[in-house]
């Protein structure tokens, strides 16, 4: 057992010898770790980490928590252990990742946490790169305001919410109310759906919604992950169709996966808040290498995120992680 | 030789150490003083939660609710302690009180869990599945799925400083021990889960001694909490959620067996520490997510294919 274990370590340290600078005494080591693997976005986020690194020239080791708390906690000790140069961390919280964060200050290695911000504690220091949920979503739902005006009828509209203990569920929530706000000639929020990041929570409350106000035309998702819950439901109460079909529900949503652009491309889907991953990874990585040469880092780093709508899909879809997902 | 240490008791320590000693030379700062106190913090809750669920395997039951037993121990403590929203936020007594409420809390698991398998006839798989599910949604509802920061630093030295957390975990070990190889009471568990009809029979009182196991599953749940939460600095309602395969592996590898009336404390100890040093390894290997599942996956198939072969052999 232990000499397959140290056959493999041989391929992984087989692995270092084949970096193109051919100077290992300089190459930096980055850990990235990630409390979990399991959406897409997620995937995809790791993905445009190691891609960022390895376009900078940069080694790079990885952990997944496997959404762990303590699992985390050591791996980043681990990291510590290694002499890593800086950590990528996506936390599994805002407040369980203090300990790491610490054990990372206290070994004086720059630590940035990727697209989930610390709470805050005095004397933990660490850039959190994230995106600006409340903009981007308040953006979004201003364009479905205007795709509804368009159809010169007052609209029923729907919220789904997240895990309301999430800060980007929060932001998200806020930034829908901020462009709603003043707009009842176009939008009168009727039901408010809590999903807890859940998909059959979702759709179980979108089919109760939708049999309580049966003329919902205007649905705003948290997430787009929650979308085959949304679309399911729709479809059972003879309510999904295209963009300017009479029965259109007017949809949008956050984060800019797979089904959504597909969606975008089938003509189902009005919009969706991009989370610029490329932009995020770039920045974390940036702000590791600021860090090191002693520049100053602000605490946070805000991803302004983009609308992405039929008008600007071939534009835009290069950025769109969601129209990248599969592709190598 | 060889065979001898191939059937001994200690064949998990023996794999620990060729382990241990394979991977030094591939794997950088393995055995580095500042990694072995890593390892040994990530294993102490482990460790103690698989205590009680070494004494429940024993007479031949399961608790499936340790884990969800340490999250609602880990908000309740949370909630009392908190400096930002505890009920005893500042007072001089909120860290007895969170503590004594954590115990509480697992003992009170102990105890339905053990009212429904020794008095309802429930099976123990079915009881401690559905309290895992009451108590994971009661912890998640309780807190309204926020964790609980600003817990006072009193209560977090108990997991952060080492020497401290691992005070705690060895006297628990050693009275788990105690009780089971040095006890009338420890006997009787054997008893009851080598066969509980003659245990009966032969005038143990089996109800009891089972309702107690379980009691004493729930004690060591809230204090592996206290662990994990003060380790965390946060309450947590889904604090250890994904550690219950970990822990009743790190059992099994350790020699108990899940039919009951076979196991020893020392042989837990192993199998955590097994499972904590593959963990680890893995980590500093640098091999990718896919590969380090798949290897863990496969190093703790082979522990626990060695064990099998070493009781076949014990037998013949």
């Amino acid at each position: 057992m232990a000499a397959v274990l140290a056959a493999l370590c041989l391929v992984g340290c087989g692995k270092k010898a084949e970096n193109p600078s051919g100077d290992q005494s300089k190459q930096l080591t980055i850990g990235v770790a990630f409390e979990t693997l399991q959406t897409e976005y997620w995937v995809a986020g790791f993905e445009a980490i190691k891609a960022e690194l390895k376009k900078r020239n940069l080694n790079v080791v990885e952990a997944i928590a496997d959404g762990d708390a303590n699992r985390q906690l050591q791996q980043i000790r681990t990291f510590v252990t290694r002499k890593v140069d800086g950590i990528v961390l996506v936390p599994k919280d805002s407040k369980t990742c203090i300990p790491a964060i610490k054990a990372a200050n206290e070994a004086n290695i720059p630590i940035v946490l990727f697209n989930r911000p610390a709470a805050e504690s005095p004397g933990v220091k660490s850039t959190a790169v994230v995106a600006d949920n409340r903009k981007l979503s308040r953006e979004t739902v201003e364009f479905m305001i205007e795709q509804a005006r368009k159809t010169g009828k007052k609209h029923k509209a729907m919220l789904i919410m997240g895990d309301l203990g999430d800060i980007n569920a929060i932001g998200r929530k806020d930034g829908f109310y901020d462009a709603v706000k003043g707009q009842e000639s176009v939008v009168e929020v009727v039901a408010e759906v809590p999903s807890e990041w859940n998909q059959e929570k979702a759709r179980a409350g979108v089919v109760n919604a939708l049999q309580a106000s049966p003329d919902i035309s205007f649905i705003f998702s948290s997430s787009d992950f929650l979308f085959p819950s949304v679309v399911a439901a729709l479809k059972s109460a003879n309510k999904y169709h295209k963009m300017g079909d009479p029965g259109h529900v007017v949809l949008g949503g956050f984060d800019g996966d797979a089904t959504a652009y597909q969606m975008l491309v089938d003509g189902y889907l009005d919009a969706t808040g991009v989370q610029d991953v490329y932009f995020e990874a770039e920045q974390s990585v940036q702000a590791l290498l600021d860090s090191l040469a002693k520049k100053e880092v602000p605490a946070v780093i805000l991803d302004p995120g983009f609308v992405i709508h039929q008008g600007n899909l071939a534009e835009k879809k290069s950025r769109m992680w969601g129209a990248n997902v599969g592709k190598k | 030789m060889l065979k001898r240490l191939f059937l001994s008791d200690y064949l998990v320590l023996w794999l620990c150490v060729v382990y241990f000693i394979a991977l030094i030379p591939f794997t950088p700062g393995f055995a580095s003083w500042s990694n072995l106190q890593t390892i040994l913090a990530y294993l102490l809750p482990l460790l103690v939660v698989a205590l009680g669920l070494t004494l429940v395997l024993i007479i031949g039951g399961i608790d499936l609710s340790v884990t969800s037993t340490i999250a609602l121990a880990s908000v309740v403590g949370g909630k009392i302690m908190s400096s930002e929203a505890g009920w005893l936020a500042g007072s001089a007594v909120a860290v007895p009180v969170g503590i004594a409420a954590m115990l509480l809390v697992g003992v009170m698991m102990g105890v339905v869990n053990g009212f429904a398998v020794t008095q309802c006839r429930i099976p123990a798989f079915i009881a401690t599945l559905t309290t895992m599910m009451f108590v994971s949604g009661l912890a998640i509802w309780f807190t309204q799925s926020q964790k609980i920061g600003g817990l006072p630093a009193g209560f977090v030295a108990l997991g952060q400083k080492l020497w401290l957390a691992t005070a705690i975990a060895a006297g628990a070990t050693w009275l788990a021990h105690y009780v089971l190889a040095r006890t009338l009471f420890g006997r009787w568990l054997y008893a009851i889960g080598h066969n509980s009809r003659a245990a009966l029979v032969s005038g143990i009182p089996v109800q009891r001694v089972a309702f107690a196991a379980y009691v004493l599953a729930g004690l060591f749940a809230g204090l592996s909490s206290i662990l994990f939460t003060a380790g965390l600095e946060t309450g947590n309602p889904e604090m250890a959620r994904d550690n219950l395969l970990d822990v009743a592996g790190a059992v099994v590898i350790g020699g108990t067996s899940l039919y009951g009336g076979k196991g020893r404390i020392i042989g837990t100890v192993f199998g955590v520490l097994f499972l904590a040093l593959v963990d680890n390894s893995l980590n500093l290997l640098g091999l990718n997510f896919y590969t380090v599942t798949m290897v863990k996956g496969g190093v703790i198939l082979g522990a626990a294919l060695l064990d099998a072969l070493r009781n076949k052999l014990l037998i013949s």
